[in-house]
């Protein structure tokens, strides 16, 4: 074969190969900069922009873009763990939120909160979360695959994630009602989801392990293509798929986890999120997984804004919002994937 | 002498407890394109999954290329051997030059990007499977063969030196069929991929392959040209049914096919049959010998015996006696009356007690009517007459002429033959 010939035209041909439209992405990275400075100007204390010159505006200002700065990392944290669920699972269903992951970091966070590690160590909080998330993943992957002879699927998948989740909230309520006063209410507040800026070390700590969790993603995002042709097809590819599998839930589960300790229960950004954006931008992971990190990051600040101004001066859990804005698009794909087997 | 492309060497795997390669051995050299034959569940796709080091064998040694694969690193795996399995389906909406990028990435480190060249090489490989123009197609919009087409291009952009398809093209039209072959003959010949193709559609596997290996519960059985494994006689045996082999006089091509009705189309006259049987030992026979096309008999049974339940639901004229009793006059006298007419008798692996010890007598009957008796082997296990009655009797009818069987295939094709 020719090999000049081909080298010279080769990569003009299959320029288009790479899948992900230029021009949409140029939009994305104009709107969301955008976006973000929306959220800056909407706020409890009323519309706009905060007068700089007064210190009142300043700390309001402040204020604002902590919880900016929070919304990116628990939104970006949630969708990517999203994405990384779906793409191992091969089931578009999957995200923290449904399997489990979060009612058992849930479980682990309240159970630091009320027994009070966190006020001595900071780090105790996404640790604790961290561990109850990874058992919760395996005891739910553990039941739905009983009995399946496999990868379980996608129905029993979801049946075990709702049910452990269940009993996780169980588990939450009945330790809440048993709490002192004091520990309840930092419990229910951080439960129902919100952004309330955490002291800035655990902030700090849950951005190292947020953005470890997003590098080892990232790193994998190939692999992730190849999983999605099953885990034999993948292992035909020359990847160690097992390894794969394994790193690509525990860094997935790390990051929801450390999303729920620092805001809580915020339900169905892991969803929404990466639909939205395969939609926009193909499912090749490599693009994939940094896009949603900055998409679901923009869309939990924008929902944190409209938590915050639109029963002003009373404020709402942004959990709220995420949910009911999730649970119709929940039910939504959940109708395309019977209908088609796959998705877009 | 070269190292061959592929060598097995006495290799037992299996899921579990349970075995499904019995110490297999077999080399395939490079640059040949072999077919790998056999009925459903006899370890095919297990020798496939082994091969690729999917499955760890129990015992035995696998080489590719002189290397052993367990110790082979993923990535050097799959620059050897590119696998493509029956069906590939993915949840998402990949194009397909995302797809047969795959089989550039994966083998790569993760952390560096393709290059020109990469490109080159997956275009390459979309131009051999004609899937070019196909590249910004929904993979999972495509037809079955498109579908095929796009993997066999993903994984020839590992560039493997050995391609092993599992029943890849079995659920293929036949153009599309043709159309994969014609590739994977193109491969083979023009650059010297090793195929190794495991395919249930026999005739059309005798026209791609340089080497047929038929293997049959775990073991191979035979290995060699079309001609020397496309052979009625080994091939009805493997299969446990009758098969005909024609070969195209002109084009040298060899056809396998079944056989529908399996008693000859020059008599129309229905052949009989009398099974003697009891305890469920006869429905094989019955259903057998019904598919041939035999009017089938039978008798004494007890009511409610299940090969009295069997008769009963296939429509079979059966001599029955009251449930749980001695065979009586009347019953005997009907069942004799049927061997009458029967040509042929069969007597099945029936243990025999002195309730039904008489219907052997039957047996002697239609020996002296001078007709065929075939009895089953292994009197002696199933003997639970006093002073071993069954056996001797058994013994008898053998002198007398009667004739022993004890495999079903080998039984209806010896009755068939005469």
């Amino acid at each position: 074969m020719n090999k000049n010939v081909e080298s010279n035209r080769g990569h003009s041909a299959l320029s288009g190969i790479k899948g992900v439209s230029r021009a949409r992405i140029a939009l994305f990275f104009v709107a969301t900069p955008l976006l973000l400075v929306l959220s800056l100007l909407l706020g409890a204390s009323g519309q706009g922009f905060p007068d700089l010159n007064s210190p009142v505006g300043k700390a309001i200002l402040n204020l604002r873009i902590n919880r900016l700065v929070m919304g990116m990392l628990v939104g970006s944290a949630l969708s990517v763990s999203g994405v990384v669920f779906q793409a191992i699972l091969r089931n578009p269903l999957a995200e923290p939120y449904v399997l489990g992951v979060s009612g058992g970091a849930g479980l682990g966070a309240t159970l630091a909160i009320l027994f009070g590690t966190v006020a001595f160590i900071p780090l105790s909080l996404p640790i604790a979360a961290f561990l109850a998330a990874v058992a919760t993943l395996f005891i739910v992957y553990g039941i739905a695959s009983k009995g399946s002879g496999g990868s379980p699927s996608v129905y029993s998948l979801i049946l075990s994630g709702v049910i452990i989740s269940a009993i996780c909230s169980s588990l939450i309520m009945f330790l809440v009602s048993t709490a002192s006063v004091e520990g309840l209410h930092s419990v229910i507040w951080w439960m129902l989801g919100n952004l309330q800026p955490v002291p800035l070390q655990q902030r700090f700590i849950s951005a190292v392990l947020i953005l470890s969790g997003f590098g080892v993603t990232w790193l994998l995002a190939s692999r992730f293509n190849a999983l999605t042709l099953g885990r034999e097809m993948a292992h035909y590819q020359g990847m160690n798929a097992d390894l794969i599998i394994l790193g690509g839930l525990l860094a997935a589960t790390l990051m929801a986890a450390t999303a729920v300790s620092i805001g809580g229960m915020i339900g169905f950004v892991g969803l929404i999120v990466p639909h939205v954006t395969r939609a926009m931008f193909g499912p090749d992971h490599r693009w994939l997984i940094p896009l949603s990190a900055v998409s679901g990051g923009t869309f939990l600040v924008l929902c944190d804004a409209f938590a915050r101004t639109v029963l002003a001066p009373v404020e709402m859990p942004v959990g709220v919002i995420t949910a009911l804005a999730g649970g119709p698009f929940f039910l939504l794909i959940l109708k395309r994937k019977m209908k088609n087997a796959w998705i877009a | 002498m070269t190292v061959p492309a592929l060598s097995i060497e006495s290799v037992s795997a299996g899921y579990g407890d349970h075995i499904v390669l019995d110490s297999i051995s077999m080399h395939i050299t490079k640059g040949e394109f072999v077919v790998l034959i056999g009925p459903n569940g006899c370890g095919k796709s297990t020798l496939l999954k082994t091969v690729a080091a999917l499955i760890k064998p129990h015992s035995g040694e696998i080489r590719l290329f002189g290397r052993d694969v367990q110790k082979l690193k993923p990535a050097e795996r799959a620059r050897l051997l590119g696998v493509v399995p029956q069906k590939v389906e993915s949840p998402m909406a990949f194009t397909v030059g995302q797809i047969v990028m795959n089989g550039r990435t994966g083998s790569s480190l993760p952390w560096i990007s393709l290059s020109e060249e990469d490109y080159v090489i997956m275009e390459r490989s979309m131009i051999y499977t004609d899937v070019l123009d196909l590249r910004d197609r929904y993979f999972m919009e495509l037809s079955g063969g498109e579908q095929q087409r796009v993997i066999l291009a993903m994984v020839l952009a590992q560039e493997p030196q050995l391609i092993m398809l599992d029943e890849s093209i079995a659920h293929l039209d036949i153009n599309h069929r043709y159309e994969v072959l014609r590739i994977l003959r193109r491969l083979n010949r023009e650059h010297g991929i090793t195929v190794v193709l495991v395919s249930h559609d026999l005739s059309l596997s005798s026209e791609v392959a340089d080497r047929l290996i038929l293997m049959n519960a775990g073991k191979v059985v035979v290995s060699g040209t079309p001609e020397k494994v496309l052979q009625a006689e080994i091939l009805s045996r493997v299969y446990d049914c009758e098969l005909q082999v024609q070969q195209d006089p002109l084009t040298g091509a060899v056809n396998v096919t079944g056989v529908l009705d399996g008693f000859s189309r020059s008599s129309d006259r229905l052949r009989v049959v009398h099974v003697i049987a009891g305890g469920g030992t006869g429905i094989e026979l019955y259903r057998r010998f019904g598919l041939y096309g035999y009017r089938v008999t039978t008798g004494v049974l007890n009511r409610m015996d299940s090969d009295a339940e069997a008769a009963k639901a296939l429509g079979i004229e059966a001599a029955l006696e009251k449930p749980f009793s001695a065979v009586g006059e009347d019953a005997y006298k009907e069942a004799s009356e049927m061997v009458a007419q029967a040509e042929v008798l069969v007597v099945s692996d029936v243990p025999v007690g002195s309730g039904n010890l008489i219907n052997l007598r039957l047996a002697q009957e239609a020996l002296d009517a001078g007709k065929q008796v075939w009895i089953a082997g292994g009197i002696a296990e199933r003997d639970y007459t006093d002073g071993k009655q069954a056996a001797a009797s058994i013994e008898k009818l053998l002198d007398n002429g009667a004739h022993s069987w004890t495999n079903l295939h080998d039984l209806m094709m010896a009755v068939k033959g005469d």
